[in-house]
């Protein structure tokens, strides 16, 4: 990003080779939509190319690059699909006194563990994955789906570690009440 | 401490973000909890299911993102490298050059005929209208003193890189270098009339080349 920012177009080809991949899979997971993934993805592209002259190296590049592309979805979803939080939740204060939204499912309950793994539940997953609030979603792809720790993921979203635990654990949460509803239909 | 109370936790646990003392806490309650050992594996499946999402990059994808790049000029220009443009000037020049050195040595050659030596540079048996001997196809007209008798040392006047340069044109192709990969055996390198079985079939070049 720094040869980029001094001149080098080669530089920006290479960081796009590096990591175009990862953009396109979290705009994917983020959006849910081929369409709208590949516009989003091109979006957070555009958008890093742009902030070039003001980077500054001060955290690693991959969660900069995150914190680009989760902007950059987040308003793509304001613009054109979420005009809010699809699910309604309860505020951190309600999730700290043990008071949750949805049950988990009981032992009795399908295990998920034995169906997530079929390729006919991808869809439904992503359908469960979309219908989650933007800011557990987005908590959960990045640690789940792109390997970033707790901490990172935090500085992405500009939120706290322990608040981090709770969007992933909520997130998790509702995805296993939506996954067990969708297979127990 | 009732289950509800570890959920989190125990979330964490299963992302590896517990500390020491919250994943003592978590082992020995699933110890001793069926129904948090299940939620445990629960949790860790629903983990590994968002990686099942994972889309494709679409095509045309990095054509799109550079288009739009450079018509909102948030790209450099591709640089244009002279070292690159001169290294592959070189061959032709140095190709000219030797044939220029070439012609004015034969020229020499015919007011002035000498002794044909043995030596040989690997330029002047690839040379253009070299006589190939006992073709029964003559090759074009050339002086009796054809090939020119250069002055000693000029076979390795060109250095080992100047002859791989060489060697890239097809009028000075380097003959070794089809004997060491024997692609000579593959090309058409007889000239009209001769045959495969001609024991005078040459090597190392293109025929009327």
């Amino acid at each position: 990003m720094l040869l980029f920012r001094e001149g080098s177009r080669e530089a920006f080809e290479e960081l796009f080779s590096r990591h175009h991949r990862a953009v396109v899979r979290f705009a994917w997971r983020m959006t849910g939509d081929p369409s709208a993934a590949e516009e989003a993805a091109q979006e957070i592209f555009l958008r890093i190319a742009r902030a070039a002259p003001t980077y500054r190296p001060t955290a690693k590049f991959t969660t900069w690059m995150y914190t680009v592309a989760r902007r950059a979805t987040l308003n793509y979803l304001r613009d054109t699909k979420e005009g809010g939080e699809k699910v309604p939740i309860l505020s951190e204060g309600e999730a700290e006194d043990g008071i949750y939204p949805v049950q988990l499912p009981g032992p009795d309950d399908r295990n998920p563990e034995q169906v997530v793994w079929e390729a006919q539940l991808t869809e439904r997953f992503r359908t469960a994955l979309g219908d989650l609030p933007e800011g557990h979603r987005a908590a959960f792809v990045l640690n789940r789906g792109d390997g970033l720790s707790y901490e990172e993921v935090a500085q992405v979203l500009g939120v706290t570690v322990q608040a981090v635990k709770t969007r992933i654990f909520r997130a998790r949460e509702m995805l296993l009440s939506r996954l067990s509803k969708d297979v127990s239909a | 401490m009732g289950c509800r109370d570890i959920f989190e936790t125990i979330s964490a646990f299963v992302d590896g973000e517990a500390s020491p003392e919250e994943a003592a806490r978590v082992r020995e309650h699933l110890a001793s909890c069926e129904r948090c050992r299940v939620l445990e594996r629960q949790m860790r499946a629903v983990g590994a299911g968002v990686r099942q999402v994972r889309g494709s990059v679409p095509d045309g994808f990095r054509e799109a993102v550079f288009a739009r790049l450079d018509a909102e000029g948030a790209l450099p220009k591709r640089k244009k490298v002279f070292p690159t443009a001169w290294r592959w000037a070189a061959a032709p020049l140095a190709a000219a050059a030797a044939l220029g050195f070439f012609l004015l040595a034969s020229r020499e050659a015919d007011r002035a005929p000498v002794p044909q030596s043995p030596v040989t540079s690997r330029v002047e048996t690839s040379a253009p209208g070299a006589p190939v001997p006992g073709s029964p196809v003559p090759g074009p007209a050339v002086s009796p003193a054809f090939p020119p008798v250069y002055p000693q040392g000029n076979a390795v006047a060109l250095s080992t890189e100047d002859r791989e340069m060489l060697a890239l044109l097809d009028i000075l192709e380097d003959p070794a270098a089809f004997d060491a990969n024997d692609d000579a055996e593959g090309m058409d390198l007889l000239a009209p009339g001769d045959s495969a079985d001609s024991p005078n079939r040459p090597r190392g070049g293109r025929s009327g080349a």
